[in-house]
């Protein structure tokens, strides 16, 4: 008998910013539901054991998009795309998890990003918490360090150097068969898409001076980062849950940057507690 | 703690391995480059050519030219070189994040054969453990 997993993929059309986009999602399981956001320059397979796990499906509804231009996304048809760069914008990030929620008729779903979608969880918390009953940022920071975004999309740079570098972006501990699998999907996204996260990553990200302004009665905040992330270290997520009343921060000890991905038996045993929390609190 | 890929007597033992690793034969294609691993003020050059390493340099390179250069502490490097290094030393781009690694030069060759590179580091890091 083969194994069938219990992953169901369509596509859905968003309309945001008054541009159409024929969006890839993926979806399992029943109550609930949990937009999972995946990384830059990356694509919903990170989140693939979430999708699968039998204990996170039997009581939570998991929902995971492609963002357009990533993965099975295709850019708009509607627009020349080609004619200028791609940029990821905050408005446009954001804008993109309530039109997804909205579309699927998910009500106040939790949303959980990592890194660059890790970023988001403290803007939907401080703009829309009205929209999420609970958010979880995984290597969450106030902002990021210095920028390097050119590497990330340069004629003389391939792809050879993504798959390089995000080997070291799991913690060393770490499964080898895992740790080679986020090699090969970080060079499943167009490098441009890459170099365009950055800018909401690196740039546009900064909650300097507004993170006190989350209110987490409204929509709880969860924090969790890897002991090995050099980019959202421990001591820079904690500096941002300091600020936040009542946010929740748990250091992952043994995983780095890419939590689910690098580790999901790992990563579940520091998720359970919080999504036990959530639905206790329904 | 000695750096075993900076020892002159282990170079042509460390050229053979590198040359028949099975990855660092696929990461290393096309590369015809100098790079420079300082450790400390000690200079070792890696010369590839064509995808093979042809000499590992570290007596009397002071002097040598190089592409690009990956520079750190012997107190850095003896962290990297551990069987589980402890964070910011387990990978040089996050070592270059939080300044424990210094990448100069023409860093774009870097960048672009950075995988032949971070497996030949994987490589003097099972060879200083073995």
């Amino acid at each position: 008998m083969a194994i069938i997993e219990p992953i169901e993929g369509r596509y859905v059309y968003l309309t945001i910013q008054d541009v159409e986009y024929r969006v890839y999602y993926e979806e399992s399981g029943k109550g609930i539901p949990i937009i999972c956001q995946h990384s830059a320059g990356s694509l919903g397979l990170e989140w693939r054991h979430m999708l699968t796990d039998p204990e996170i499906i039997s009581k939570y509804h998991v929902i995971v998009a492609d963002l357009p231009y990533h993965g099975r996304s295709l850019p708009p048809e509607s627009i020349e795309w080609w004619k200028e760069e791609y940029k990821l914008t905050k408005s446009f990030f954001m804008n993109f998890q309530l039109e997804l929620s909205k579309a699927l008729g998910l009500e106040r779903p939790v949303y959980m990003g990592t890194a660059t979608g890790g970023f988001l969880a403290l803007n939907l918390a401080l703009e829309y918490p009205s929209k999420f009953r609970a958010v979880i940022g995984v290597e969450s920071a106030l902002r990021a360090g210095p920028a390097t975004l050119d590497i990330y999309y340069h004629p003389y740079i391939g792809n050879d150097y993504k798959r390089a570098n995000s080997m070291y972006f799991s913690a060393p501990s770490n499964p080898e068969k895992y740790r080679r699998a986020i090699t090969w999907v970080s060079m499943l996204t167009a490098p441009p898409a890459t170099k365009g996260d950055m800018n909401y990553y690196f740039i546009e990200h900064d909650l300097t001076g507004k993170a006190h302004l989350i209110d987490t009665a409204s929509c709880a905040v969860y924090l969790l980062t890897g002991e090995y992330d050099p980019t959202s270290s421990v001591e820079d997520t904690k500096m941002l849950a300091q600020q936040i009343k009542g946010a929740k921060f748990t250091e992952m000890k043994g995983m780095s940057h890419a939590g689910m991905a690098e580790n999901p038996e790992l990563f579940k045993t520091y998720l359970m507690p919080i999504l036990k929390e959530i639905a206790k609190k329904q | 703690m000695a750096v075993h890929f900076i020892d002159p007597k282990n170079a042509s033992y460390f050229v053979e391995v590198l040359n028949n690793d099975p990855e660092f034969k696929i990461a290393a294609r096309y590369m015809t480059k100098d790079a420079c691993i300082e450790v400390g003020n000690i200079k070792c050059i890696v010369k590839f050519r064509d995808g093979v390493v042809t000499e590992i340099k570290s007596e009397n390179a002071f002097a040598d030219p190089w592409d690009f250069a990956i520079r750190g502490s012997e107190e850095a490097w003896e962290k990297f070189l551990q069987p589980i290094p402890p964070r910011f030393y387990d990978g040089i781009f996050g070592g270059m994040i939080r300044g424990n690694f210094v990448v100069e030069g023409d860093t774009i060759s870097a960048f672009s054969h950075f995988w032949a590179i971070t497996r030949m580091l994987d490589i003097f890091r099972e060879l200083q453990n073995k």
